[in-house]
């Protein structure tokens, strides 16, 4: 700048010029100073464990949500959602009327067989077709149907998406001629992510100036998407570690063989001991907590191979708080197995969370931004 | 006084022995020869190693004859020169047994994967030593009744199911290449195959004779000279004749000999000759942001296509396109050439689905195993599930970019995206509208920079 003004009053001729370059320099300084600011945000986690609605829930809170044209662009998804459902369940019934003990639980009735079959068919075609009245209506009949409701008891053995329940009930909803996909149903609304995808935001404090922008990545969690991860580790500012603790009697989409909380403790350890990481934040999300909460109950945590140490000792709202804190004392103590010594004093904070509500994303969003604002000052040494 | 037809030593020995190490040196070379000179990487797998072992056991062999029929003269008698150490081990199981094991095994493969159209039920690892465990058990069959004389000779009695034991193996081979042959194989390998095996029965007939020669007819020197020569020679023409043989690794054996018509291999599809494998056929270029087609019909297009990759490639999700087009290319394969068909479903499979593949795709654990354990290579259908839950992906990742032409501007040349990136200044401000009205306790801690 000294240098500009100097030359400013050498050649009071080239003034227009120097104005120019001035420009260009204050601008080229805006910019840097702004990608130091950038602060880059990691949803990482296996596959199904909510980081892409916690995505959905930050665009839908920090930027200006979703306009008519995308919230219709997820209608295609939503009807693929319910045949693939409706498929996963019929095709799984027959299966289990094969092996099992007591088959006749899974013979569909004579009635609905023939429906089953063309729901089937329908939900193996490469081209979903739009979700007609009609189409709704034997969905729901199926629905209905003791085999498949049978089968859903015990879709942990399938891979029956999560949002299966919510769909079916809402079936008359979503096949109306003029049906526009609400925010919640935008929410439940599942496809695998594949790749990258990263929106900028910036949640702007009480005090204007103090504006921190960060970047948000979303990526896949099965396993051939992680190799592409390594791509998005220089430089975080800290890693939202999503794990779905409803899942620990499931297993994975990729690998009909591996328990899915195995999974995600195998894949939390390996992130942790990234030596990218070292200065890294940790902000681990345990996540399906409305999940959980029913699941916990009837289905004890000891058959998952970690927890198998667990010791019911009441029932109701007190179990459950009982089975959540056992299950975070487990991702805590992994945390400092896998830590190092020297690395301790990199932040790790654990947050229960249910990606779909909205109210509970965005509080939990902003005991984050608190922590990451606080641990920025304390970088800069005004802590 | 000992002549050189007992005690080794003739001329015609030397002249056989540097044959023989002519042979190993030729064998030596044809093995490394285009992994060091055409810089071909190595390959991974059961390929790689089943060859590893056909050169040790050719080297084996040679030794032992060299060694077992007495050619060198000797003037101790050291311990490794025993003569069950060479003509029994070192001959049989570590030697010929090996040779035509690894070679009987590699042609089950084939006959695999080509006739009966499957990946290899058996691994490789797995099925030689069953192969090779007659051999065994014969050489310690031999080892506890020690026929063998101060000369390494066996006797008739025991020279005969030796000799048909070299026999048994060598019509085993001959009989799975037999099963072989009525298919086409697309790079000469059966011709190749053929010309191996002729050479090879040939030198195997004349060394069987000249063994049993050498064996029985001790006391006749001249026909010991000559029947020992015959043997060694005949050893080495079989060893490196046999080697030139390439089964399993049709496009090295192309690299590394240059054919003359040489072309492009870059590509599986170039190589197999399928029509316009990078092109598709001229149409002009639709309003792409006439989004309402589906996206079957737009991948059909060759330049949304390339778009549409560039597109994925540029966030991470690119594999799932390039899957898409590589069975485009396998399916303009018409049905009845199957094997075209299994070579390209084979290139697939190792590109795309095998776990751990540069390029896996994000498919389910059914589908998966469905194609890997699939009983017919060729089926026309055999990705069509796969292609099914690709399909959903892609038209998210076709929302996203339409998404984006929307925030950008489309240009005109065409699609213009480094990121799936939309960066908005926040409008609306929950933190703002939370801290005003209530002044929570929260807020009026310390860290708000004034």
């Amino acid at each position: 700048m000294g240098l500009l003004c100097s030359r400013q009053r050498h050649n009071p001729a080239d003034s227009e010029e120097n104005e120019q370059t001035a420009e260009i320099d204050r601008r080229i300084e805006q910019e840097t100073k702004a990608e130091k600011h950038i602060q880059k945000l990691l949803l990482l986690g296996a596959g199904d464990s909510g980081k892409s609605t916690i995505f959905k829930q930050i665009k839908l809170l920090f930027q200006s949500g979703f306009d008519e044209a995308e919230l219709k662009g997820y209608i295609p998804v939503i009807h693929a959602n319910v045949y693939q459902t409706i498929k996963i369940l019929h095709d799984g019934s027959k299966e289990l009327s094969l092996s099992l003990a007591d088959p006749s639980k899974f013979m569909i009735s004579d009635e609905n067989k023939q429906i089953g079959e063309k729901l089937a068919e329908i939900g193996g075609r490469l081209d979903y077709p739009r979700l007609t009245k009609e189409l709704a209506h034997e969905i729901e009949t199926l629905w209905r149907d003791n085999a498949i409701q049978e089968t859903y008891s015990r879709g942990n053995e399938l891979q029956v998406p999560d949002c299966a329940h919510y769909f079916m009930e809402n079936l008359q909803r979503l096949s109306d001629a003029d049906y526009v996909p609400t925010k919640e149903d935008v929410l439940y609304a599942r496809v695998r992510t594949t790749g990258v995808v990263e929106i900028q935001f910036s949640p702007v404090g009480e005090n204007k100036k103090s504006g921190e922008v960060y970047r948000l990545f979303d990526v896949g969690g099965q396993k051939n998407e992680r190799r592409k991860w390594i791509h998005l580790f220089e430089g975080v500012t800290a890693v939202i570690f999503c794990a779905a603790i409803s899942e620990y009697d499931q297993t994975l989409f990729e690998d009909d063989n591996k328990n899915r909380m195995m999974e995600t403790k195998e894949l939390f350890e390996w992130v942790l001991k990234q030596p990218c990481f070292e200065k890294t934040s940790f902000m681990l999300f345990l996540n399906k907590f409305d999940l959980f909460e029913k699941k916990v109950l009837k289905v004890p945590l000891n058959v998952c191979a970690w927890f198998k140490d667990y010791q019911p000792v009441s029932t109701g709202k007190q179990e459950i708080e009982h089975a959540y804190e056992f299950v975070k004392k487990k991702f805590e103590e992994l945390y400092f197995q896998s830590t190092s010594p020297d690395h301790v004093d990199r932040v790790f904070k654990i947050y229960r969370t249910t990606a779909l509500d909205q109210k509970l994303v965005k509080k939990t969003f902003k005991l984050v931004d608190e922590t990451l604002r606080r641990r920025n000052l304390f970088e800069a040494g005004l802590l | 006084m000992a002549t050189c037809a007992v005690k080794g030593g003739c001329p015609s020995d030397y002249v056989a022995l540097s044959i023989s190490l002519l042979s190993i040196i030729m064998l030596l070379a044809k093995a490394t020869a285009p992994y060091l000179i055409h810089k071909i990487p190595r390959p991974k797998g059961s390929s790689f190693w089943l060859a590893a072992i056909q050169v040790f056991a050719s080297l084996n062999l040679l030794l032992s004859i060299v060694m077992a029929l007495g050619f060198l003269r000797f003037r101790r008698r050291y311990w490794w020169r025993s003569c069950y150490i060479w003509a029994v081990w070192i001959e049989g199981p570590l030697g010929f047994g090996l040779l035509l094991s690894s070679r009987i095994v590699q042609a089950f493969q084939l006959y695999n994967i080509f006739v009966k159209r499957r990946l290899p039920p058996i691994r490789s690892f797995v099925l030689l030593p069953l192969v090779l465990l007659p051999w065994i058990v014969c050489a310690t069959f031999i080892h506890m009744n020690k026929p063998l004389n101060s000369r390494c000779h066996m006797g008739t009695r025991w020279i005969i199911p030796v000799i048909c034991l070299h026999a048994l193996y060598v019509a085993a081979l001959v009989g799975f290449t037999g099963a072989v042959r009525h298919i086409e194989f697309r790079f000469q390998e059966l011709k190749e195959l053929w010309r191996g095996n002729l050479v090879s029965i040939c030198s195997v007939g004349i060394w069987v004779v000249s063994y049993i020669l050498n064996e029985i007819h001790e006391d006749i020197s001249l026909v010991q000279i000559i029947s020992r020569f015959l043997v060694l020679l005949m050893t080495s023409v079989l060893v490196v004749a046999f080697f030139s043989i390439s089964i399993s690794q049709p496009l090295i054996s192309l690299k590394s000999l240059g054919k003359k018509d040489q072309q492009e291999y870059s590509m599986m599809g170039r190589a197999l000759g399928i029509p316009d494998s990078g092109l598709l056929a001229q149409r002009e270029l639709v309003q792409l942001v006439d989004s309402n087609e589906p996206l079957e019909k737009l991948l059909l297009n060759r330049r949304f296509r390339h778009s549409f990759m560039q597109f994925a490639d540029s966030c991470l999700a690119g594999e799932s396109v390039h899957f898409y087009e590589e069975v485009q290319q396998l399916d303009k394969i018409p049905v009845s050439d199957h094997v075209r068909r299994v070579y390209m479903a084979r290139h697939i499979i190792d590109t795309y689905i095998t776990p751990g593949a540069t390029m896996e795709v994000n498919v389910s654990h059914r589908c998966r195993q469905e194609i890997l354990s699939t009983l017919d290579l060729a089926h026309p259908n055999l990705f069509k599930n796969a292609l099914n839950e690709l399909m959903q992906l892609m038209k998210m990742l076709k929302e996203e970019a339409r998404i984006k032409t929307v925030d950008n501007e489309l240009e005109q040349s065409g699609w213009n995206f480094s990121h799936r990136l939309s960066s908005v200044h926040c409008a609306d401000d929950p933190f703002h509208q939370e801290h005003s009205p209530r002044k929570s306790s929260s807020s009026s801690r310390d860290f708000e920079l004034q």
